[in-house]
């Protein structure tokens, strides 16, 4: 499939400014975001487990000009919303779509070796179906898929890109998504969950990686969380302030976030700040029946009114 | 700054329940505050005198008055200020009446209360900077919604003061529930005399446009300008080339249709003009009864039609007119009364409505006049009228008087005795309500010189007894039981809003309470304004009303309307939406929420950018809401400000 996807990249490149997908990274563990802009480049491009990022986000900076995109399924719903909420236009970007086997955690990963994975550590990787097999200087550790997958991997709905003009490989079958994970949280009590919130944010280290990997943040300079005018959040090292911004974050991503993943992934003391907006999802979905990025021709609830929402019956009198 | 506060103690309103004064002493130590005092009415000519006062005195650049709700005296504070020539968007108000004095007892607790909003108005105002209103020009012409006897007073004089009316009325003819009664109380004048001539004057009037068979579609526009979107529902005539002449009613072969005007007594033709006074006079096909239309083929109509009216191929029809007004006369319906299975729910014929009653007494209704049971065609002698159906019940939702029932059932006891002298009536009431000129010497007309027995008491069963029916109710006055035969049951079923009103309460933006009537904006001194400008109430869409009341509030509502479009430029509210050009980044979200389309795109150095067209911004927020990046901010709304009255309520 990676030279299949290669001749899509080929084919798409004359007609853009760049391609945007996977390439190298600081270890054979890792991919980074790659910009293809001539064919010979296109020999790097990797696809696979490897590649966790999501492209999606680079997306908004190119509006006004043509680019390529090599997307996953859940990249592309991320695509899907940016054109429903006007951020990207549709007829200036090329989507190029797979299906898409899940990838892995680099924290799972890490786990399973006993050891956080500094720059340089890993030599060498092999990837089969179902293993994968990290060799850290001369040791090598074989761990299940399954137990290094990505989270968001097992209740993946659409791993094939939702829309695409060119798609490689043959489309996966969906899995469903019952939100078991918010379920079980919420099994916690008030106070229970709050002190794990409190725990949790009191690890943050402000760095707004989360943000910043977020394809739907656009407020880039004047985001609530550096902005003084209007002073919403005091750069104080205080758990409240930390905890605000998420809640600001989830709040604005109400009704609009596709779950990609990436705050959580980004991370980098692993706060699990997904869970926030996978709440407001779960909301979404249950109140009006939405899925953002599934469809750039519907509004998303939230940015329109309808008198009478399917959902919620008012106007029993 | 210089800010003056004013605490009001709306005489005890406030005064009782919290520390007017103490709350004034404690505001001089707010920021940038340099006079408080407090008031026993603010509103009053000395109280905003003493602000005036002030003003000069002290030189205020800004005031806060912490009294009532902002909906009444907001703009009589706001007159005051500007008065003592401080810009009237320079003043804030804080309620601490309905938010504070009346929902609470503890003096302290509610003096604190008091205190926290005083400081939190204090805060906003410190943000606010002089704003200058706008004006725009309006569209003479007004929309009146429901052509029943309240809708047709208003459309009549809006025309008569010389503006465009344009009626749309959900029935193949206007008249609404008034040309459907017999005679009228408390002078039993025949209706369809009265109400006929003001049907015609409709049709003749030159500044009238009336569309029949046809509903609101949707609203767009605000005060002065909505658009208007009427759907003219396919009738299968022209009207244009339909005479009225009858002929197709005559021979159409589906005689069984139900006869929506008599309110089923009787059937109709599936082509039919409703009644012989029909304003329009066209005639309509029932879609549902036509056989062309059930069975495919038919066609008489179009063969016999004189003028080649009929077409069945016609489809609705949308029409977009522009309007500056709009006055909501939606009028009622009955309460679903067979829910009550005591009543039979429905199975025994000789059980009525008031309404087919009328129609059944109806010189032009089906029986031509003569009072007949509609099982076997025989003249009722005992009848019992029953009071109260479907209205002040809790039980099924319906605990208000619809006012006039008591009115016609007297009436209609009366009509009895006229039409059959050796008749009975009999009255089930709760109580007699009958607060009107000449009312209550009408319901004692109908006991002394008619002779109708009233009993006070509620029926607990109606029964069938070989062909006539057993009345079983409690005579509470008398303490006993009491039954009484009767060949036919007159039910005097309650009101409540008309069907769908709170989907037309929603295209026009309007607020309608839990049993769909529209709401006014002040139940005592706005009755006839919604709180949607340019929008007004007349009649039964209101609340239950008779028809003295309902015409009175036709006028009223055209007297509204009149007065609102006889001003050449409307004033806008300048607390409009304003976009930060350099957070903007251009996705248009905003100009998908704006209800006015009140935001449109620019090009900014190549860049698509948000902006707001200020005449037409009402300042609503939605736009501010949606903008993700927070690029839209609406003056003295601004998050700064909000942010300034969280952080005030917090620090107290």
């Amino acid at each position: 499939m990676d030279d299949e996807l290669k001749g899509a990249i080929r084919k798409v490149l004359p007609d853009v400014d760049c391609v945007i997908g996977w390439g190298p990274g600081p270890d054979p563990l890792r991919s980074a975001p790659f910009f293809m802009r001539k064919p010979e480049e296109v020999d790097a491009f990797v696809v696979g487990p490897l590649a966790v990022n999501n492209p999606a986000v680079f997306l908004p900076e190119y509006k006004g000009k043509k680019v390529g995109i090599v997307v996953k399924g859940c990249d592309s719903r991320s695509v899907v919303q940016q054109i429903a909420e006007g951020l990207v236009k549709r007829e200036e970007v090329v989507i190029i779509g797979f299906p898409c086997s899940g990838v892995v955690d680099i924290q799972k990963i890490a786990a399973q070796l006993g050891q956080d994975i500094e720059p340089g550590m890993v030599t060498s990787l092999s990837i089969s179906s179902d293993k994968l097999t990290v060799n850290v200087k001369d040791t090598a550790k074989t761990m299940d898929m399954a137990d290094v997958r990505a989270d968001k991997c097992a209740s993946c709905q659409y791993p094939n890109a939702v829309v695409s003009d060119e798609f490689v490989g043959t489309p996966k079958e969906g899995k469903t998504d019952d939100y078991a994970d918010l379920a079980a949280f919420e099994e916690k009590s008030i106070d229970e969950r709050f002190a794990f919130w409190e725990q949790e944010m009191s690890r943050c280290i402000r760095c707004y990686a989360c943000r910043n990997a977020c394809p739907l943040c656009v407020c880039r300079d004047h985001c609530v969380a550096t902005s003084r005018e209007p002073h919403w959040l005091n750069q104080a090292d205080s758990t409240r302030e930390k905890l605000f911004f998420q809640l600001i974050h989830a709040t604005h991503l109400a009704g609009r976030c596709t779950g990609c993943g990436e705050c959580s992934r980004a991370c980098p003391v692993g706060i699990p700040v997904g869970l926030f907006k996978r709440t407001m999802t779960r909301a979404a979905a249950r109140l009006f029946d939405y899925q953002a990025g599934t469809n750039a021709e519907t509004v998303p609830p939230l940015q329109t009114f309808a008198t009478e929402e399917p959902t919620i019956k008012e106007r029993e009198w | 700054m210089r800010i003056g506060v004013f605490i009001c103690h709306c005489g005890t309103n406030i005064g009782a329940t919290v520390d007017s004064a103490g709350v004034a002493e404690n505001a001089k130590s707010l920021p940038d505050v340099v006079f408080a005092t407090d008031s026993m009415y603010t509103c009053s000519e000395p109280g905003q005198d003493g602000i005036i006062r002030a003003i000069s005195e002290h030189a205020l650049d800004g005031v806060v008055v912490a009294a009532c709700s902002p909906r009444m005296h907001e703009p009589t504070f706001r007159r005051a200020v500007e008065r003592a020539g401080v810009n009237r968007y320079m003043f804030e108000m804080a309620n601490i009446r309905e938010h504070v004095s009346w929902i609470g007892k503890d003096k302290e607790a509610n003096s604190n209360k008091a205190f926290e909003l005083v400081r939190i108005a204090v805060e906003k105002l410190r943000r606010n900077r002089p704003l200058t209103p706008k004006y725009f020009p309006s569209t003479k012409r007004v929309l009146v919604i429901g052509g029943g006897v309240a809708g047709i007073q208003a459309a009549l004089d809006c025309a008569d003061a010389g503006i465009e009316v344009i009626m749309v009325e959900r029935e193949p003819s206007i008249g609404g529930k008034m040309a459907k009664l017999d005679k009228t109380f408390p002078t039993v004048d025949c209706s369809s005399c009265i109400l006929g001539p003001k049907m015609v004057d409709v049709a003749q009037h030159p500044k009238i446009t009336l569309y029949a068979c046809s509903e609101l579609e949707s609203v767009s526009g605000f005060v002065g300008n909505f658009e208007v979107v009427i759907r003219r529902k396919a009738t299968c005539v022209d009207n244009t080339k339909c005479t009225g002449c009858g002929l197709c009613a005559e021979k159409c072969p589906s005689k069984k249709s139900f006869d929506r005007f008599n309110e089923g007594v009787g059937t109709t033709t599936a082509i039919n003009i409703p009644f012989p006074q029909a304003i329009p006079k066209k005639a309509v096909i029932d879609k549902s009864f036509c056989r062309q239309f059930v069975k495919g083929k038919c066609g008489v109509c179009a063969k016999v039609c004189p003028t080649g009216a009929i077409s069945y191929e016609q489809q609705d029809e949308l029409l977009t007119v522009q309007v500056g007004a709009m006055v909501a006369a939606t009028g009622y319906d009955l309460v679903d009364w067979k829910v009550y299975s005591e009543y039979g729910g429905g199975r025994y014929p000789d059980v009525v409505t008031s309404l087919q009653y009328e129609r059944m007494m109806s010189a032009s209704g089906p029986f031509g006049g003569h009072i007949k049971r509609l099982s076997d065609g025989k003249e009722p002698k005992n009848v019992v009228f029953i009071q109260c159906v479907g209205s002040r019940d809790v039980s099924i939702g319906r605990p208000y008087c619809s006012g006039f029932c008591c009115m016609y059932t007297a009436k209609q006891a009366i009509l009895t005795k006229d039409h059959i002298p050796d008749s009975q009536s009999y009255v089930f009431y709760m109580d007699i309500r009958s607060p009107g000129k000449g009312y209550d010497e009408f319901t004692r007309r109908a006991q002394e010189e008619y002779g109708t027995q009233y009993i006070r008491g509620r029926v607990s069963l109606i029964y069938p007894k070989g062909d006539r029916y057993i009345v079983r109710g409690v005579d509470t006055l008398a303490g006993a039981q009491v039954e009484v035969e009767a060949d036919l049951v007159v039910l005097a079923v309650g009101v409540e809003a008309a069907a769908n009103s709170p989907h037309l309460a929603e295209k026009l933006r309007i607020s309608y309470d839990k049993f769909g009537f529209f709401m006014e904006s002040h139940v005592k001194l706005k009755p006839i304004e919604t709180n949607t400008a340019g929008v007004f109430l007349a009649g039964c869409s209101q609340g239950p009303k008779d028809i003295p009341s309902s015409v009175a509030m036709g006028s009223a509502a055209a007297a509204k309307a009149i007065g609102l479009l006889s001003k050449d430029m409307l004033e806008s509210d300048p607390q409009i939406a304003q976009v930060n050009i350099n957070r903007c980044v251009g996705c248009g979200k905003c100009i998908n929420v704006c209800p006015y389309k009140a935001i449109r795109e620019i090009d900014f150095r190549g860049q698509a950018k948000a902006e707001v067209i200020e005449a037409v911004c009402q300042g609503c927020g939605l736009c501010n809401a949606t903008c993700p990046q927070g690029a839209v901010q609406l003056s003295h709304f601004t998050d700064n400000q909000i942010l300034a009255e969280v952080e005030a309520l917090c620090r107290c």
